[in-house]
């Protein structure tokens, strides 16, 4: 193994796991087959699929929906993209839904990550076999509503006693259009600053994480002056892993947007060439950061003291560092700037009505204190509920774990992220290998982001009139 | 009793030698390399498979497990259905791999031995076939099959794979190396189609036989995207979409169980194609002997 640093072997190894985990909280917007037929379905029948109850196939099935429904438990389907971990939280979640009452009977079916459940969404309504209730993301939402196949869900609420208002308000005014809501906060996470308090310590540096990048930039010559061959002080990382997702908070804290509400690009507008242009210096003049395919294992392995990724992975990073990990805001430019992430959940427009008022009993019982307390823990996702944060479940959580206490002091700062990424088909990659080639290559900004901004404005001709109607503000 | 050969004689003959060795060397180090290449990944997966998160993460790599976890077989078998997605899976590629030989090679017979107008014409529309990629029929197939009502149904996963343009295109091309006078004899004997089919040419052809079917196989076995998306629910998946219940949203992944469940997954069809391994070998130079 001479010659084979620790960087290029984790770049190797953690790549391939990297690409293996596809999804991560960022989720992009990869156009997908028949999602332009997704608005004839007004008329569709609203028969759903799997209306034959599957029961429990296995006994062992810890994600199959467990014991088939009672009689006079009305059925909802309910496609859910949570695997691992998180599948086995949601379906423990369900089961006692299942179980606390006579009426409702929530058939849990899980269709993949987040683009697959987005795929096999468009290609249901296509085909008029929807399911009643979807977790969507923060990207992949976007097209259903422009397609107006989502349910409006203002009514339901207040029928089902859901009150939005005790929603975290940054989260329900992301799902809110037109004044009316679609979407309802579920797994929410954001972007959250990690830094290495053993290195810090070493470095004689302020146990805290820096306030401003030049703050970071301070504790990075800090951190270089160990001179330690294989460390480096920011790991930032790559398209595939979303960098679009990260920088659009960089982008924000110099002051610039990558677009407008009506989408009219703005990435090639100086603010926002400022922020590219910080970051190319740090990486290729200062020498003290670089591109990681997943800084998640350069941090825990110490090869990074500094890097940005999701709350949801507090969890990961603090059980496999060996070292102390410390968190922090993220560090500000001229201001400070967060970009939201994670999914939620939605009703689809050609359900039939009673189920979508059933699928509302399942909100309501998700959003109950110690439901948002148990789904928070297990999955490492934000509270998304006033009252659940203020509950004692959740402030013994944060007792017990103060690293978890940041992302959720974080949260109310947080702001739904620009309409290209969320828009224009494939507007996450456009802008990430955009990122990349300032970050290896060290192209100048301007050039980059302005041959960005033109791919962006070409991708978004077709849906630029549809964004417009809806009137973000 | 000592020979002293002439010295330019030892010396070429000693050239030679060290020639020889050093290509023999170079060979094998070739060889070595590329086995290698192909055997660490797989090493890597059932070496992960035993160790516990921080293990996998941890750098320098920790080759063999220190206390080999064992329970993330145990832990990946539990945590989805995985022997209603086994059954499932044997379902649909034992009934597929069939559909696509039995359609593949009454289909090549056809092209190759039963004169019928417009044969080159229709041989090349199958070809077209061959070129059309999975994303464009994905959405009308799917449309043809939930019309059908066979969402949630094996008919659905299997039928719109079951006759497959390359099996057939490998067939044909395989039949036109076939000796005429064989089958111009058995049908002087009176037999008909079905006997030449089966009693002659496809006697003849078991190594091609063989490659179609492994790459059938394979493919069926491993396939991800159509099953998934054909069903919906937990007891009708296949074993590929299985480990996708494995997967965390948010990268936070349990490496040593999907490693553990993976190895499940991959090993039957290891276990076939080191049996079947001759005849895939026999296959595949048999078109370059026969030119």
């Amino acid at each position: 193994m001479a010659g084979f640093s620790r960087r290029q072997f984790l770049s190797f190894t953690g790549g391939a796991i990297g690409v293996l985990a596809l999804a991560a909280c960022g989720g992009s917007s990869t156009p997908t087959t028949g999602t332009s037929g997704g608005g004839t379905t007004g008329g569709a029948t609203g028969g759903t699929t799997g209306t034959t109850v599957s029961g429990a196939a296995t006994a062992r099935a810890t994600q199959s929906s467990g014991p088939a429904p009672q009689a006079g438990q009305k059925k909802v389907t309910f496609w859910s993209a949570f695997g691992g971990k998180n599948g086995e939280a949601l379906t423990k979640m369900v089961n006692d839904f299942n179980g606390s009452q006579q009426t409702v009977f929530i058939d849990n079916q899980f269709q993949g990550n987040y683009d697959e459940t987005a795929q096999k969404l468009a290609a249901s309504i296509a085909a008029r076999q929807v399911p009643d209730m979807v977790v969507l993301s923060e990207v992949t939402w976007n097209r259903f509503s422009l397609n107006k196949t989502l349910q409006e869900l203002d009514g339901l609420l207040t029928k089902g006693g859901v009150d939005p208002k005790d929603y975290v308000d940054s989260l329900i005014a992301e799902g809110t259009r037109q004044g009316k809501i679609w979407w309802v906060p579920f797994a929410r996470s954001t972007p959250l600053f990690y830094y290495n308090r053993t290195l810090f310590k070493e470095a004689g540096l302020e146990d805290r994480a820096p306030k401003t990048w030049e703050e970071v930039r301070t504790f990075g010559l800090a951190i270089q002056k160990l001179g330690k061959p294989d460390l480096k002080a920011y790991a930032f990382t790559n398209a595939k892993n979303f960098n679009a997702w990260h920088f659009q908070g960089n982008v924000w804290q110099w002051g610039g947007n990558y677009s407008t509400k009506s989408l009219d690009i703005t990435i090639d507008q100086p603010a926002a060439i400022e922020a590219g242009e910080w970051l190319r210096k740090f990486v290729h003049e200062d020498k003290l950061a670089y591109m990681a395919p997943d800084q998640s294992i350069d941090f825990s392995n110490g090869l990074a003291a500094m890097t940005q990724q999701s709350t949801g992975s507090l969890g990961t990073i603090l059980s496999t560092a060996k070292f102390d990990v410390g968190t922090g805001l993220l560090p500000e430019g001229q201001k400070f700037g967060c970009p939201t992430g994670g999914a939620g959940l939605a009703l689809l427009a050609a359900a039939p009505d009673d189920r979508k008022q059933a699928a509302i009993e399942f909100i309501k019982f998700v959003n109950k204190p110690e439901n948002v307390a148990y789904w928070s823990k297990q999955s490492g996702y934000m509270p998304s509920t006033k009252s659940a944060r203020d509950a004692a479940e959740m402030q013994q959580q944060f007792t017990a774990n103060p690293n978890y206490k940041v992302a959720v002091d974080q949260l109310p700062k947080t702001q739904p992220q620009d309409t290209a990424r969320l828009f224009i088909p494939n507007g996450d990659q456009t802008i990430g290998t955009g990122l990349e080639r300032i970050i290896v290559n060290n192209e100048p900004t301007a050039t980059v982001f302005k041959a960005v901004a033109e791919q962006l404005k070409r991708d978004s001709q077709d849906i630029k009139d549809q964004v417009k109607d809806l009137g973000l503000a | 009793m000592e020979v002293s050969l002439p010295k330019t004689a030892a010396k070429t003959a000693q050239r030679t030698t060290v020639r020889r060795y050093g290509v023999g060397v170079l060979k094998y180090a070739l060889l070595i390399l590329v086995a290698a290449i192909f055997f660490v990944p797989i090493f890597w997966m059932a070496s992960a498979s035993l160790k516990d998160l921080r293990e996998i993460y941890t750098f320098p790599p920790q080759w063999i497990p220190l206390t080999p976890r064992w329970e993330n077989y145990v832990d990946a078998w539990n945590a989805a259905p995985f022997g209603r997605f086994y059954t499932n899976t044997l379902i649909t590629t034992a009934i597929g791999v069939a559909a696509e030989l039995l359609f593949g090679t009454m289909t090549a017979y056809a092209f190759v031995f039963i004169p019928f107008p417009k044969k080159n014409l229709l041989f090349l529309l199958m070809l077209a076939a061959l070129m059309i990629p999975i994303q464009v029929t994905m959405l009308p197939n799917y449309l043809t099959v939930a019309n059908l009502g066979w969402l949630n149904t094996y008919a659905g996963i299997i039928v719109p794979g079951a006759s497959v343009a390359f099996g057939t295109f490998l067939f044909r091309q395989h039949f036109l190396t076939l000796p005429k006078e064989i089958l111009e004899a058995a049908r002087l004997e009176g037999a008909g189609h079905f006997q030449l089919l089966t009693k002659i040419v496809l006697p003849l052809s078991r190594p091609i036989f063989v490659t179609v079917g492994l790459i059938a196989l394979v493919n069926k076995w491993n396939d991800f995207l159509w099953p998934l998306i054909v069903t919906n629910r937990i007891d009708m998946r296949v074993l590929p979409v299985g480990l996708a219940y494995l997967f965390d949203q948010e990268g936070n992944s349990q490496w040593g169980v999907i490693m553990a469940a993976t190895i499940f997954v991959v090993a039957p069809i290891l276990l076939i194609f080191a049996w079947a391994q001759r005849h895939i070998i026999a296959g595949l130079t048999a078109g370059a002997t026969k030119g």
